[in-house]
């Protein structure tokens, strides 16, 4: 009978073990809780920008719901101070052609929404990874620059990080 | 007597059993009758667009191998097949109690894989870790206690009390 209680209480400690180990690995819910699927988030990783004025926007969408969204709605250049240098809004960037929008992997791919001839801004699926091709009119002064984007609900910071980049213009 | 306290316990846990075999047998049901756009690689509908959805917050090791997946489109749709597949037996044979401690065993390790792909996600709670939790737990429960009453494995013990023997091991499938 002893083996039996030991083997017992080995096995509630394992499967007890990984009900704990998951919620700390998944939600971090022993340390600071924090739920991923309720707010979009987009990581900027590996953007460039050119004095020629082509923004090859690398977006990654890294949370939020699995269903649904997000939408990016404005793209902005900005000065270290603030100023925006130049920006895309929804109306324009719902309007590019799919051809300028390079996605990682086939399924679930990001796309240009546009509603007849208003456009609304950029599909971007949970988990996709994706360059936008985007061209100011104008050429670059070389320096640092903030590439920041929006998401459709005003923001550009979810759970602490903000949706930005710093790129450099040589 | 601690025989007879064992054999009372036995007859709840069909209660457990079929409800989680369902969680397994009805994905498969889902994917292959009643939505079989599920599996169509072309579809919008497809779940290999699931897979795209963990990688987030994905388990770091596990994250690795489902990129590797994604990028490999006829590997990503084997996989898939061969996932259902196995949801589907497995889920069944829990439902049936036939080789139930087998069956809780792979039944468990789905459900913690899933977790460590798929757990972070929840929109409405922290849904996909206690989906993957309690069905771990669950399902290991079965590989410990099998069973022995309203199940296949009942037939197979009264007719082989021994198990399957190879050599001198003895492997308790029921």
């Amino acid at each position: 009978m002893r083996t039996l209680e030991i083997i017992a209480i080995i096995f509630m400690l394992i499967a007890t073990g990984v009900t704990f180990g998951l919620y700390q690995i998944n939600f971090q819910g022993f340390t600071n809780l924090t739920n991923y699927s309720k707010t979009p988030a987009y990581d900027l990783s590996g953007t460039r920008l050119y004095s020629n004025g082509t923004l090859l926007l690398n977006v990654t969408r890294t949370a939020g719901p699995d269903t649904y969204g997000g939408f990016i709605v404005l793209v902005q250049i900005l000065y270290p101070n603030g100023t925006v240098l130049y920006q895309w809004t929804g109306q324009q960037l719902g309007m590019l052609p799919q051809s300028d929008i390079i996605n990682k992997f086939p399924l679930h791919p990001a796309k240009p929404i546009h509603i007849g001839k208003y456009g609304v801004g950029i599909l971007a699926p949970l988990g996709q990874n994706f360059v936008v091709k985007l061209q100011v009119p104008f050429h670059i002064k070389p320096g640092t620059y903030i590439v920041r984007v929006y998401d459709a609900d005003g923001q550009y910071e979810a759970y602490g990080t903000e949706f930005q980049v710093t790129v450099t213009v040589s | 007597m601690a025989q007879v306290a064992i054999e009372t316990t036995q007859k709840f846990l069909p209660v457990l059993r079929v409800t989680l075999g369902w969680m397994f047998l009805s994905a498969f049901v889902r994917r292959v009758i009643n939505v079989p756009a599920k599996l169509n690689p072309q579809s919008s509908a497809y779940v290999g667009g699931k897979i795209l959805t963990f990688l987030p917050h994905a388990w770091s090791p596990i994250k690795g191998i489902l990129i590797w997946v994604l990028e490999n489109p006829t590997l990503l749709y084997d996989f898939i097949i061969a996932f259902t597949a196995l949801e589907g037996i497995f889920g069944l044979t829990m439902i049936l109690g036939l080789f139930t401690r087998l069956s809780g065993f792979v039944l468990a390790m789905f459900s913690w894989g899933m977790g460590l792909a798929a757990g972070w996600l929840g929109s409405t709670c922290v849904d996909e870790w206690q989906i993957a939790s309690v069905e771990g737990a669950a399902a290991l429960m079965f590989m410990l206690t099998g069973s022995r009453w309203l199940s296949i494995d009942q037939i197979l013990y009264s007719k082989y009390p021994e198990g399957i023997k190879i050599g001198k091991m003895r492997i308790p499938l029921w």
